[in-house]
Parts: C-alpha cells; sequence; structure tokens
C-alpha cells in the first residue's frame, strides 16, 4: 500500500489537469481503498483470489518512451482502426483512426461529461476500481456518434514491454456507442517482458438505444503479470452486445464483470476463452442484472487448464422484479489438462419475476479417452488427436466472434497456446 | 491377412477372451455372431489397439507380423479400421476436416501427396453418394447430432474414403432400417476386393442376405463355439444360441 501513497500524485493523470474537484475524489477514493486494503482469501468474494500479497511489493508507473516503429512481437490484427499505449503512454505515431470515430482524452471527458467522471469516481464496492480512480494515469474515451455503423473493428493495444523495474498501470476506458449504432472493439492487453508489472483496468462500456456493438477483450500479458480488470457494461433499450473474452496472460488474473441490462429488449452474449497453465491463477466474477422485462442474457466460460493452473469462476445472474419475459442463460465448461490444475465453478441464479426462463449449468472434465481412440483409429497421431479434441472443445467459444480477422488471431492465438502447452 | 493365435484377455482383472483362434485370408468375409456379452466387441477393440484391454496372452498377425503392441495409429496407417459397435461424438470437429485429417495421414504413410481441399471435396462427393448421405454432413462436428443410422452410415463414409485392408464392422447392422441396412450392404460390396478382408460382427442373419458371407463363427464366452458356413446363421436364425451352450 505504502508504495502506492507513494505514487499517487506522480501520475500524469491526477487531478485530470490540475481540477481539485478531481484531486479530493481520487484522494477520497484512495481513503476507500485503505479502509479494507487489499482483497485476500478470508473475502466471501475473493475466496480463490489473494491479493493481498501486492502489499509486499512495489510498482512505479513506467517512464514516458515515445516510438516511432510497432515493437515487435506485434499483435497485429489486420484491417483495424489502431491506438497503442506503450507501458501506458498513447503513442501517437503508431496510431491511426478513421474520422467517424471520436477520441477523447479522460480529462476532455472530464470537461464534456463531468457527471460520468464522478460517477466512476466515487467509492465503489470493487477495491481494485476505487485503486484505479486514485491512481489513474492513462486511457482514454471513444464515442461512437448515434447512427454510425463502424465496419472496421477499433483495436486498442495495451503494450508493456521494455522495463527494467516493476511498473503498473491503472487505465480507464470509456466506450460509448450512440443510438442505432454499431461497432467492434477490441481490448487488447499484450505484454512482453518477464518483469512483473500490474496492471489494473477499469472499462466503462455503453450501449445507447438500439445499438450494437461487439466487444473483445484479448488479455495476453506478461505471465509473470498481475491483471486485475473491472468491466462494466450497460445497455438500454433494444441495445445489443456481442462480447468475446480471451485470456491466457498474467500469472495472476481477476476479471470483475458487470452487465446492467437497464432497458426492454436489451441482450448481452458473453462468450469466453481462458487458456490456463503453469501456476496461473484467472478468476472472472461476473454479475448479470435484469432489470426490465425482454431483456436476454447468456454466457458461456470455457477454461482449458493445464499444469498447475487454477480457473474460477463466480457467476450470479439476478433478474429484478420488473423483469418479466426474461432469457438467462450461465454456462461454465472447464476441461482439465492435469490432474493439478482445478477448477472452482460457481454459476447462480436470483429471481425476483415470475414469468422467465433461466438456466444455468458447469461442468468439469478431461478429454474424452473414447474421443481420443476413435481418432487414432482412423490414423491421427495422439498429439494431433488430443490437439483436436481440445481445439473442438474451444471453438464453441469463438463462434461468437463474426469478425473474420479478429477470429483468425484469436485461432492462431490458441493454436499457438497449445503447441506450446505440453500435451501428455 | 489375419491371424488370431491362442488370445486371451481382460478387462479390469476380468477374463473376458478365453483363447480365439480365428483366420482371415485375403478376399473372404467373416462374419462373428454371439450373445450381448460374449466379448465380440472386446475382439475389434483389441485387434483395433485399444489399450483399455489388457491382453494377457496369445498373440494377432497382421500380414505375417505381430501387431499386439502397435499403436491405434499404426495399425489404421497399415490398413485395420473398425466401425464402431458405438461411433464416438467429437464435439467441435468438423467431420470433413477429421476425414481430410485421416485421409492425408494415410497417403503420407503411404508415400502418397497429401489431397488439398478441392480433390478432397470431388473424392468426398463421390463417396457420399454410395452411402445416401448429403453433404450437410461434411459441415457438422463429427457424429454430433447424428441419429444411429446416420453414424453408421458416416462409419461406412469413412471406411470407404480410407479404404483398408481390413474392415471390421461391429454392430453396423443394428438399429437400421431395411433402406439403410441396404445402403450399408452395398457400400461393403463394393468395398469388398481380392485383396481385402472383412469381419462383420452381428447379432443378425439379415445383413448376411446381402453380402456373401465365406465363414461364420459363433462366439460364446470367450470362445469360438463353433465355425462354419452361411448355412450356420441361418440355423442360428432358427434356434438360437442354446443349442451350443456346453
Ligand atoms: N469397459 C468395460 N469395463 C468392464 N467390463 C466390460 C467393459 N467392456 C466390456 N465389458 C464386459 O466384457 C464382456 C464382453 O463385452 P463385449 O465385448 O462388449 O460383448 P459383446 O460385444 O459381445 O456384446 C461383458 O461381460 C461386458 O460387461
Ligand atoms: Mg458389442
Amino acid at each position: 500500500m505504502k508504495f502506492l501513497e507513494k505514487e499517487i500524485n506522480k501520475s500524469p493523470l491526477f487531478g485530470l489537469n490540475g481540477s481539485d474537484t478531481i484531486k479530493s475524489l481520487q484522494i477520497n477514493a484512495f481513503k476507500e481503498f485503505t479502509r479494507h486494503g487489499f482483497p485476500n482469501r478470508s473475502w466471501e468474494d475473493w475466496k480463490y483470489s489473494d491479493f493481498s500479497l501486492l502489499n509486499n511489493m512495489s510498482f512505479r508507473f513506467g517512464l514516458r518512451k515515445n516510438i516511432s516503429t510497432l515493437p515487435n512481437p506485434f499483435p497485429e490484427i489486420n484491417n483495424s482502426n489502431r491506438i497503442v499505449f506503450f507501458n501506458g503512454y498513447y503513442q501517437k505515431d503508431l496510431s491511426s483512426i478513421s474520422n467517424q470515430i471520436s477520441i477523447e482524452t479522460i480529462g476532455e471527458t472530464y470537461k464534456s461529461n463531468p457527471e460520468l467522471i464522478h460517477e466512476i469516481f466515487s467509492p465503489h464496492a470493487n477495491p481494485f476500481h476505487n485503486i484505479n480512480s486514485a491512481m489513474i494515469n492513462t486511457g482514454l474515451t471513444i464515442i461512437v456518434n448515434d447512427n454510425e455503423i463502424i465496419n472496421e473493428p477499433i483495436h486498442i493495444i495495451n503494450y508493456t514491454s521494455d522495463i527494467d523495474e516493476p511498473i503498473m498501470n491503472h487505465p480507464l476506458f470509456i466506450m460509448k456507442i450512440g443510438n442505432s449504432s454499431e461497432a467492434t472493439i477490441i481490448e487488447h492487453y499484450y505484454g512482453s517482458t518477464n518483469i512483473e508489472y500490474w496492471l489494473n483496468a477499469v472499462t466503462k462500456i455503453e450501449l445507447l438505444k438500439n445499438s450494437s456493438l461487439n466487444h473483445i477483450r484479448l488479455q495476453e500479458d506478461g505471465n509473470s503479470s498481475y491483471h486485475v480488470a473491472d468491466t462494466e457494461y450497460i445497455l438500454e433499450k433494444d441495445a445489443k452486445l456481442n462480447a468475446f473474452h480471451y485470456v491466457s496472460g498474467a500469472n495472476k488474473y481477476r476479471q470483475n464483470i458487470n452487465v446492467n441490462l437497464n432497458d426492454i429488449g436489451a441482450s448481452s452474449s458473453i462468450n469466453s476463452l481462458c487458456l490456463s497453465k503453469l501456476k496461473q491463477q484467472h478468476d472472472h466474477f461476473i454479475t448479470v442484472n435484469h432489470l426490465k422485462e425482454k431483456c436476454i442474457s447468456n454466457q458461456l466460460f470455457k477454461y482449458i487448464l493445464s499444469d498447475a493452473s487454477s480457473g474460477i469462476f463466480n457467476g450470479k445472474v439476478i433478474v429484478k422484479k420488473d423483469a418479466q419475459q426474461t432469457n438467462a442463460k450461465q454456462t461454465t465448461r472447464n476441461l482439465i489438462l492435469n490432474d493439478k490444475a482445478v477448477a472452482h465453478s460457481n454459476p447462480q441464479l436470483e429471481i425476483y419475476a415470475d414469468d422467465v426462463k433461466c438456466s444455468h449449468g458447469s461442468s468439469t472434465g478431461q478429454l474424452d479417452d473414447n474421443a481420443i481412440f476413435y481418432m487414432r483409429s482412423r490414423g491421427l497421431d495422439f498429439k494431433t488427436a488430443h490437439l483436436l479434441l481440445i481445439n473442438g472443445f474451444a471453438k464453441e467459444a469463438l463462434k461468437i466472434i463474426s469478425e473474420k480477422n479478429i477470429n483468425q488471431y484469436v485461432n492462431e492465438q490458441l493454436s499457438y497456446w497449445l503447441e506450446n502447452t505440453g500435451v501428455t | 491377412m489375419l491371424e488370431i493365435k491362442d488370445l486371451k484377455a481382460a478387462i479390469k482383472g476380468k477374463e473376458i477372451l478365453k483363447g480365439i483362434n480365428l483366420n482371415v485370408n485375403n478376399g473372404e468375409i467373416h462374419a462373428i455372431m454371439g450373445r450381448n456379452g460374449s466379448g465380440k466387441s472386446t475382439l475389434a477393440n483389441i485387434i483395433a489397439g485399444r489399450d483399455s484391454y489388457e491382453v494377457t496372452d496369445g498373440n494377432i498377425l497382421y500380414n505375417n507380423k505381430s501387431i499386439i503392441d502397435d499403436t491405434p495409429e499404426n495399425r489404421a496407417l497399415e490398413g485395420i479400421f473398425m466401425s464402431f459397435q458405438y461411433p464416438v461424438i467429437i464435439p467441435g470437429v468438423n467431420n470433413a476436416y477429421f476425414l481430410k485429417a485421416a485421409l492425408n495421414a494415410k497417403r503420407k504413410h503411404q508415400g502418397k501427396p497429401e489431397l488439398d481441399a478441392v480433390k478432397f471435396l470431388d473424392l468426398i462427393r463421390k463417396k457420399l453418394k454410395i452411402v445416401g448421405m448429403g453433404e450437410k454432413y461434411l459441415h457438422r462436428a463429427v457424429n454430433d447430432g447424428f441419429s444411429g443410422g446416420e453414424k453408421k452410415r458416416n462409419e461406412i463414409l469413412q471406411m470407404i474414403t480410407l479404404e483398408p485392408n481390413l474392415a471390421i464392422l461391429d454392430e453396423t447392422d443394428s438399429g437400421l432400417d431395411i433402406d439403410a441396412l441396404k445402403i450399408v450392404a452395398e457400400g461393403v460390396n463394393k468395398y469388398r476386393s481380392d485383396d481385402r478382408a472383412i469381419i462383420i460382427i452381428t447379432h443378425y442373419q439379415r445383413i448376411l442376405r446381402y453380402l456373401e458371407v465365406d465363414h461364420v463363427h459363433v462366439l460364446i464366452d470367450g470362445r469360438i463355439a463353433k465355425s462354419g458356413g452361411e448355412e450356420l446363421a441361418e440355423t442360428i436364425e432358427e434356434k438360437g444360441y442354446g443349442w451350443l451352450d456346453s
């Protein structure tokens, strides 16, 4: 905690360009955090994710560096608008974006929409959200105006590399999709370093009436990093969210996802593919709130767990009294590749309306020996049979990605991961 | 082609096969009949190389070489094929992709060039016709959502595509209506040649009406209790298995 105190006013965004109101909100958020500190196992909602180890560590903000050529390796997704952050700093030379899309700094958003920033910086139940408010050092706002169809995906890359001491980043991303607009946004975290770092992201995504968003979140941070995220989706009337969350990076990862189906006819589908190996820990905590009638929500979370990794899923779908004719489904599937890997899945339903269609389920299993033998008996070797079967398991989650280039990117990452994960 | 010598096998310590002797030559069709639980599928699976069965004694020679220590994939590449009594669903693995991968693995093993997508499609369209399957089956996951009959046809499709030398059909005729049965029988007849052999495991004489079988064996409690010609199948259809119990 000490290191945070030392760094709080060193953030380039502290006070968002000198506002005292914001500074006091930030100091307040920090106080809120210090009341309880980092979550540990004794916190019910953090039972499997002990982050008290951050107490004994020390992170600083990275040094500003402007780069003129894409770092290598670079996770290219073809035909995308591109926004690059390098160790938390926006890279103008590497970014290019169509003028159909408005981009603001968080400081600018504070000027145009102070209430929104006030709301985000107010005390929050999630301690990492409070830390993000206090320490915010990077991020941006993407606004798609009303009635705009953005065909090319918007690819935001948070690239961490070339550091010689542990750094931290607390980005805030705000995305607003205007009435009857359509867009695809890729929120991408990518690390190419073995040095420990800490990424603590807050993302707030608003889908206005009748809009439609494909949100692709790719978490490929370095294997010795810590990644914590708080992602909130707010859907207005008839808005449609298709989200895909790919997770393969970080040593310890925790994401809180909140979905608020605020008005009639909103629909949200979130699929996730989570690939875990070594001692990685990947934890999702998701709450879906059905507030009004005729909304649809779907979650399909698939974990592939190798070595001594663990995959954690806590999901809660809450159907409020007014949310009649809700259609909600939550599913987790864990594929265990090694006896030392563990899965904890806990999907829950909380229903206060009576005319609803809700289901939830979870399953944990290993590769089907019958299927492996079947494939081998057709001449496929042991390894090919395993890879095909694991790939087949993952495929279901990938169906939600309609954009070809993104689909191809994720498939390549998956194949690469499988090739480098011991199939025994 | 196939020589089984005094084969004994167990599952989880329980002896299932108690000394099987069987010779199958090129060009022959053998039928193996027997009650449920007599060990027919066990025998088929052991020939195909499933390692959950423990071979405790005896040997299996294929083209004069013991295959007892071979992997299932090696046996397949060398020309052994088993049509599963219960074909397995492989979620998320596309049927065409699977078949193409299997065919190319075999072609590679034979030193032939692999087929590209276009050539494969040409080939598979012809094969689909033989078993009366539409192209939609290519785009589905292997056996996923297939009816019992569709699964069995898919097995025959694999057989006539991979062109094995020894095909073992484990109750491929069970649960088929008469039309499907004829299609399967026709697939087998088309596949049949002087340098190939077939072992048909069945409960019924039905399918044997469409095929010319050279030998019929009756398996009782892990042993071949009687062997004969086609007339043995008819006798069993009339009298059942009781008269063979010792
Ligand atoms: N996986 C298994 N575990 C335990 N027993 C088995 C297993 N598979 C088969 N058996 C037993 O082996 C015997 C022979 O089975 P099987 O070969 O399937 O007979 P068939 O195909 O002639 O009906 C039966 O008694 C059956 O219960
Ligand atoms: Mg059987």
